[in-house]
C-alpha cells in the first residue's frame, strides 16, 4: 500500500478529485496548506508573497493503482507554469477501519 | 519508529486525546481536513438533520452527496512496539458502528529529532 501526496492548486484540487472519482477512487483527504517551491514564493509588484496558498491530497491505494492515481494528478494539475506542485510517495504498512477494525482499504 | 495517522470524526477528538493520555501517549498532532471515504460522501455523517426533501431535491437536480466531510486528522509518531496498543485504543473509542468512523494508516519512520536536545531516535519522542 502507497500514500500518496499532491500538492496542488487550490483551482485543480477540484478537478483532480472529480478525475480520481470517475476513475473510481473515491477515498481522499484533503487538507489546505502554505508552501513554496524552488522559486521561493512569487513577487507581484513590489509585494513579495513568500508562501502560497495550496490544496495537499492524500490518497492511499494499493501498489498497481500507484502509477495510475498519479498519471490522473499530473493530467489534471496540469497547467505547465511554475507552481502545479509535486507528488509524493511513501509506503503504508497497515490500514485498518475503524468501524470495524478490518485490516486493509 | 511508525507514524499512525488516524483521520476520525471531529467530535471524537477529545474523547481520544484522553484515552491516549491514558495510555502515556499525550504527544499528537492534530489538522482539521477535509475527506470522503467509499461511500463518497453522506450527508447525514454532519449530526445535523438536512430536510429529506432538501437532500431529494439536490438529488434530481444531479447534485451528489456532500464533495467532502470535516474530518480530524490524528498524526502520532510512536515506537514498534507501542503501535498495537494505540492502534486499539483508537478503535476502541471511535467505533460507532456507523459509516464515517474512519481509518488508521501506519507508516514506517526513518528517524526523529527532538529539535531543543538535539537527541534522535527513540529517546526523542519518549
Amino acid at each position: 500500500m502507497k500514500m500518496i501526496r499532491a500538492i496542488v492548486r487550490p483551482e485543480a484540487a477540484d478537478a483532480v478529485t472529480e478525475g480520481l472519482e470517475e476513475a473510481g477512487f473515491f477515498s481522499l483527504t484533503k487538507i489546505n496548506v502554505f508552501g513554496r517551491g524552488k522559486q521561493k514564493g512569487i513577487t507581484v509588484g513590489a509585494t513579495h508573497y513568500d508562501e502560497l496558498s495550496k490544496i495537499m491530497i492524500m490518497i492511499v491505494v494499493e501498489d498497481p493503482s500507484v502509477d495510475q492515481v498519479i498519471k490522473l494528478i499530473k493530467y489534471k494539475a496540469y497547467t505547465g507554469n511554475y507552481g502545479d506542485g509535486k507528488i509524493f510517495i511513501t509506503n503504508v504498512e497497515k490500514a485498518i477501519t475503524v468501524r470495524t477494525g478490518e485490516k486493509g482499504l | 519508529m511508525k507514524e499512525i495517522i488516524a483521520i476520525i470524526r471531529p467530535k471524537k477528538i477529545e474523547h481520544t486525546k484522553d484515552a491516549l493520555d491514558e495510555l502515556g501517549f499525550p504527544s499528537v498532532t492534530a489538522i482539521p481536513v477535509l475527506g470522503r471515504g467509499n461511500q463518497r460522501g453522506i450527508a447525514g455523517e454532519l449530526g445535523i438533520d438536512i430536510r429529506p426533501d432538501a437532500v431529494a431535491q439536490g438529488r434530481s437536480a444531479g447534485m451528489k452527496d456532500m464533495k467532502y466531510i470535516p474530518k480530524r486528522l490524528l498524526s502520532l509518531i510512536v515506537c514498534d512496539e507501542d503501535v498495537d496498543e494505540i492502534v486499539e485504543a483508537i478503535i476502541k473509542v471511535n467505533q460507532t458502528d456507523q459509516i464515517g468512523d474512519g481509518k488508521i494508516f501506519i507508516c514506517p519512520v526513518d528517524d526523529a529529532i527532538r529539535v531543543r536536545t538535539d537527541e534522535q531516535g527513540d529517546s526523542a519522542i519518549k
